[in-house]
Formats: structure tokens, sequence, C-alpha cells
């Protein structure tokens, strides 16, 4: 079952290539809202199982301890869940980074409540820019609900937190540049068995047109 | 205007039109009813204007983004807890004054900069979920501790221990055990009762507390012996602090019929080392136990370190 549902290499390399595209216009988004100039690198994206992304997280959780991870349920011909996590120090960059004026003095004094928000907000125009691009190049339609945030410590805490229901995970590490700092925040995309089925023939097709 | 459309003044939630200047171009009766504000009063009025607690700033970033991504965007209960201040009267107890709302704002017409804000009542998930992440908090802290001392327990100390050294590694900080025994507590017992040893080793988890810093922890490691993390202190340190404890010890007294009892205890020391404990902090306690042991026989009530 899993290997039927796996993505082959070319399949891999045409998902990076869509989700690159994608990516880009999650780049301009932000760009305009936060009325600051912001790039994003070339994303490295991965797919994984679950288990692969566990020890991967953890991996994560050991170099930097808490982590903010937001989650948003994906309905239509993609069904699944995204979810975006950011360590606390891009947290606390990206929050300087919405929140305040250049010449604001009060920069650190950024309270939970404001970080959450901004974590929410991002991700939800990150999220939603990149998926509907997405769905848009491989003729899905798709829904969004609104997002969660959780604060996570350890990987006890997001097995307690989230459920194993998905098989196939595939991670967009991004990196996004301002003038002077940078965040690092990582989205991922969990897909139901049906929604890699639809992923892998839209693939295919896609790449049968080249 | 939207004035006698069915839906629009049935549903069961808030609907808000506003354009891009954030002037309310429709207010449903929802919010009517529940604001006292009807819509021929607040139409074409600056939202913010009317309600001066909205930030405007979050407001006008959250309706561009709308406009930017042509997705919605939302403001969830937590953080905002509210958009609009709508007072509750629910005779179900509940723990906010004011309504708990989600908000979804999205695109309405886009050409003309318009946007739809729903506004969905949530107060009573919130808080059922408040209620209920409390319990889990006391639950998590009931299961992390002895029953009897309220100190902490063994296997919270073991999961404390593990991640605090992984941390105390990565900077570079030293970390120390104390073991410690009361002396000839047998004793306690069969001359003065097992209420007595309790309350004997309930003083001690109180004043052992006290005696060290918040950032290092206690733990009943069973019976009459305990275990206290030292967070970022050396060798030489960690004696002070056991020597102060050990002489604070000598001075406590518990009430009997026949009189005040005092009682001693004896300490093993050590400090994690790379090469000794080779990454297992069980391997520092053994070394801290040994040493609480020659403590015992050479006499009790003093600490000895293990070098």
């Amino acid at each position: 079952m899993m290997n039927n549902l796996s993505l082959n290499e070319d399949e891999k390399d045409c998902l990076q290539e869509l989700m690159n595209i994608s990516y880009g216009s999650a780049t301009a988004a932000i760009a305009e809202i936060i009325e600051k100039f912001a790039t994003l690198n070339i994303p490295k994206i991965q797919a994984v199982t679950l288990d692969e992304f566990k020890d991967y997280f953890k991996n994560k959780l050991e170099h930097s301890h808490t982590h903010y991870v937001t989650n948003q349920l994906i309905n239509g011909t993609l069904n699944g869940e995204t979810m975006f996590i950011i360590d606390e120090e891009s947290t606390h960059n990206l929050g300087k980074e919405f929140l305040f004026e250049e010449d604001d003095s009060n920069k650190n004094e950024i309270c939970e409540d404001d970080l959450k928000d901004v974590i929410l907000e991002i991700s939800n125009i990150i999220t939603s820019t990149t998926l509907s691009k997405f769905a848009e190049l491989i003729d899905a339609s798709i829904t969004f609900s609104p997002p969660c945030i959780k604060v996570l410590h350890s990987i006890e805490e997001f097995n307690d937190s989230y459920i194993d229901e998905y098989n196939h995970i595939i991670i967009i590490s991004t990196d996004i540049k301002f003038v002077d700092q940078n965040i690092k925040g990582e989205l991922l995309i969990l897909s139901k068995d049906e929604s890699i089925v639809y992923m892998k023939e839209a693939l295919n097709r896609v790449l049968d047109e080249l | 205007m939207i004035k006698n459309d069915i839906i629009f003044n049935t549903i069961d939630n808030g609907i808000i039109i506003l354009d891009k200047n954030l002037n309310v171009l429709a207010w449903n009766y929802w919010l009517e009813i529940r604001t006292h504000i009807t819509q021929n009063e607040i139409l074409n009025k600056n939202i913010c204007e009317k309600f001066s607690y909205i930030n405007e700033k979050k407001l006008k970033r959250k309706i561009k983004t709308v406009f930017v991504t042509n997705n919605p965007s939302y403001y969830n209960v937590d953080p905002h807890k509210f958009l609009i201040d709508i007072k509750t009267n629910s005779i179900i107890d509940n723990m906010f004054d004011s309504m708990q709302q989600d908000i979804t704002i999205v695109p309405y017409d886009i050409e003309k900069q318009q946007v739809c804000l729903y506004i969905y009542d949530k107060t009573s998930l919130y808080t059922t979920n408040s209620k209920l992440e409390s319990l889990n908090e006391k639950l998590r802290d009931l299961s992390n501790r002895d029953p009897l001392t309220h100190a902490y327990n063994r296997r919270y100390f073991s999961e404390f221990s593990e991640k605090m050294l992984s941390l105390s590694k990565r900077n570079n900080q030293d970390v120390c055990l104390c073991i410690l025994d009361i002396d000839k507590f047998k004793n306690i017992n069969d001359n003065y009762g097992h209420s007595i040893g309790d309350k004997v080793i309930i003083l001690l988890a109180q004043k052992l507390e006290e005696y060290v810093r918040v950032s290092d922890v206690v733990s009943r490691w069973g019976g009459e012996e305990f275990v206290i993390f030292l967070f970022n202190t050396c060798l030489e340190n960690a004696q002070n602090i056991a020597e102060k404890i050990r002489k604070n010890v000598e001075n406590l007294t518990v009430d009997t019929n026949t009189g005040k009892l005092e009682f001693t205890i004896s300490m093993g020391v050590s400090q994690y080392d790379d090469k000794k404990d080779a990454n297992n902090i069980e391997n520092t306690l053994k070394r801290a136990d040994d040493a609480m042991y020659a403590a015992k026989e050479n006499g009790r009530n003093q600490v000895i370190i293990d070098r």
C-alpha cells in the first residue's frame, strides 16, 4: 500500500517545481502586506512518512526547545492538514517585523498573545497563497478552516496534541529574509491517502505534458 | 445595503460588510439585537470610531491580507477574545463577561475593495476548553508529585533531570546532585509512631524547598530519601549548599506527646562528569548514593562529596 502511494523521483522533482512556483506567490504577498522588503529562498522540499517527520522534529526540538505550531484543515480535492512550525527565535524576529515600525523603541516588548497572532497570520498567508496556487496548478479545488496554534516543547507534547492520521507529509523548509534578519519556518502538508493518489495522478499529467 | 435578506438576518452569527476604509456597509440582525445598535445607526460609520477598543492597525492588516491573497483571514478567540464587545448573559456557568468570538474575514467584492466579517460565538467552547486545560494542568501536577509531601516524585525527577542535563551540557553549565536520607528513621517510626514519622518527612520536604533556589528541583526518591537537582552549580558550591541544608535540618523540630523531636540527615553529593557518567544521570546519582552511604557509615549527620 505504502509503496504504491510513495512519490517516485520524477514525481518528487515535479512536486518541487510546482511548490517553488506556488511558494513564490507567498513571498510577494508577505512583502506587500507588511510593506517591507522580504525574499524567500528556494524552499527545500522533502516527502516523508509520519515517523520520519517525528524523528526530524525531535531533532529540531533538541536544538531549540520551544516551537510554535499552527495547523489548518484543508478540505476539497486535496484533503488533509497543513502545519507551520517556527522556532522561538524566528517567532520573535517575525513579531518585530510585523508589529513594529523601523524607529519603534519598544521592539523588545512583544506579548505572547501578539506573537501568537502574528504566527497565525503569517502561517495563514503562506498556507493559503501556496496551497491555492498549488491547487490551481494541479486543477484541484480546496478550502481552508481557521488555523489553531500551540506552543510545543517536546515530541511527547506533539504526540499528545496531534493524531497519527497521516502517512504522507511534505515538508517545505522556508527561509524568509528581511533586511536585517532571517526567519526560518517550515510549512508541512499532511495528506490523506486519497489525496496522494490524486496528487500523483496530477503530477504525472504535468510530467506527461513536458 | 442588505436589509431584508432572510439568510442575512436569521443566521446564528454576526455578519458585517466593510469597505477598505473600515466603513460599515451591512450589519445583520444578530448584531443588532446583541449590541442594541441598529443597522441604520451604524451604516457608513467607521467601525473603529464606533468601537474604539478595536485595534485599527491590526484590522486593516487582516483586511489587506484578504485583498492581497484573495483568501480568508482569521481572528482567533485565542488571542483576540472578541472583535465586538458583547456582554454574555447565559445562565450556564461561564468564565467570561464578554462573548468569546472567532472572526473570519472573506473577500466580498474585490473590485470595490469590500470584505465580509463573520462573527462566531465561541464562548461555550472556550469555557469548556479553559476548564479542561486547568483540570489537565492540575492532573499533570498531581501525577508529578508525591501525595504525602507534595514534593516532585521519582518519575518526574527522571524526566526532568534528563532534559536539564541535555540543556546544561549545551550551555556548558555544571550539574550536581545531592541525595539525602533521614538518620535512624526506623527508630523515629518505632518510638513515636508512623504519624510522627510522616510529619518529619513532610517538614523536611517543605524546608528543602525553602533551602534551595527556585531553579533547583527537590524530589522524594522513596521512604525517607530525597534527591536535589542543583542546576548550574559546581561541586564546591554544591558542597556549601549541602552543608547549609544539613546544619539547618539539625535545628528543625517536630512536636510529639513527649516533647520536641529533633532529627539529622546524611548527604552524598556528586557532579555530572562526561567521562564517568557517559551521558547517564543515573550514574551521577549512583555516585551520590555511594557517597551518602559512606556518610552513614562514617557516623551520620554529615556530607560526603564524590570526587
